[in-house]
């Protein structure tokens, strides 16, 4: 009884071993193989420029864009626009400004006005307005309280 | 029996409640399908749920925010052509079809601030005035030992029966010159 229950042991040991090396080899991998801000650019401009693109997968990459820790490069935000247009969809272009916009944080005064600068020509090429050319730069209207209703 | 009885009682109530929550637990209602009316669902949104929230991380939720009718379907149509023929009121009209605030709206405070200190103001006065009130009105005078003679003679005593000698009190007490030690 013992015997088996010692073999069982060492094999199943074995096997957890085993996976374990694996396991490692393949986390090593992953951190291997580390990406750069530019492949980081291309893999999201190729995403917005892919043909056939819906809304549903714009949104998806542009909420994931938008949480994270970075200010789109403006070939991103370009293509991105670029993929709003090919929707239809100019709310959701001027939704993917304002988010942008929201990204340079406090770097508001220096960011913004760069990134403006690179995407104009994208912006006058598709007829997109301006957040500010909007007004939306401000609060324009005002929620009445839920529980003044 | 009796048992028996009481469960076809129940199933027989169940049955006839049933038509009237079909809705609830159907498909629709775990996707809060059900309460969305005609409105479009355009992304994934939080957890899958079809819902709306206005949200600077997350900009663009699961549905747009309001129910297409024929001005916004007209609207739509001309939005597919050039988007420089729109006017900056179609636009507008166009993302708030899809959004309800803009994120700039968002972040605008909203000044509750102020409502929320002044409580804490009025609060913070009330108190002070009770206790003023209680010192005036309330409270009796303070005994007589806390004059300055009682307190000088409850030092002195302190220092006669040697209190606390090693750390304490006393232990700042020169006995041989009778003083405090420097």
């Amino acid at each position: 009884m013992l015997r088996t229950t010692a073999g069982k042991l060492a094999t199943a040991m074995r096997g957890t071993l085993g996976v374990t090396s694996s396991r490692v080899g393949a986390v090593r991998c992953l951190h291997g193989t580390e990406e750069s801000a530019e492949e980081f650019d291309k893999r999201y401009e190729k995403y917005f420029s892919r043909e056939g693109i819906d809304g549903w997968e714009i949104r998806k990459g542009m909420n994931d864009l938008l949480g994270m820790d970075v200010v789109p490069s403006p070939k991103i935000i370009e293509s991105g626009l670029r993929a709003c247009r090919r929707v239809n969809d100019i709310a959701l272009a001027i939704r993917w400004l304002e988010g942008c916009k929201d990204k340079c944080g406090d770097h508001k005064a220096t960011l913004y006005p760069y990134l403006l600068e690179k995407i104009t020509p994208t912006l006058k090429e598709l007829g997109v307005p301006t957040i500010e050319e909007l007004g939306y730069d401000k609060p324009e209207l005002a929620l009445k309280s839920v529980f003044d209703m | 029996m009796a048992l028996r009885l009481i469960n076809s009682a129940l199933r027989r109530q169940l049955a006839a409640q049933l038509p009237h929550n079909a809705q609830v637990g159907s498909v629709a209602s775990v996707h809060t399908l059900d309460k969305i009316g005609k409105r479009e669902v355009v992304g994934f949104g939080w957890n899958g749920t079809a819902c709306y929230a206005d949200r600077a991380d997350y900009p663009m939720p699961a549905v747009r925010f309001r129910e297409p009718n024929n001005e916004i379907t007209a609207l739509r149509t001309k939005e597919q052509g050039d988007w420089k023929k729109l006017s900056p009121q179609e636009i507008k009209a166009l993302y708030r079809a899809s959004f309800c605030q803009t994120i700039a709206e968002v972040q605008a405070g909203t000044g509750e601030w102020k409502m929320h200190l002044g409580i804490g103001l009025i609060f913070t006065a009330a108190a002070i005035w009770i206790a003023v009130l209680m010192n005036l009105f309330v409270y009796d005078e303070l005994p007589v030992t806390f004059d300055e003679e009682h307190q000088k003679a409850q030092l002195k005593r302190m220092i006669d029966l040697e209190i606390n000698p090693v750390t304490g009190l006393t232990s700042k007490w020169d006995y041989e010159n009778n003083k405090w030690k420097n």
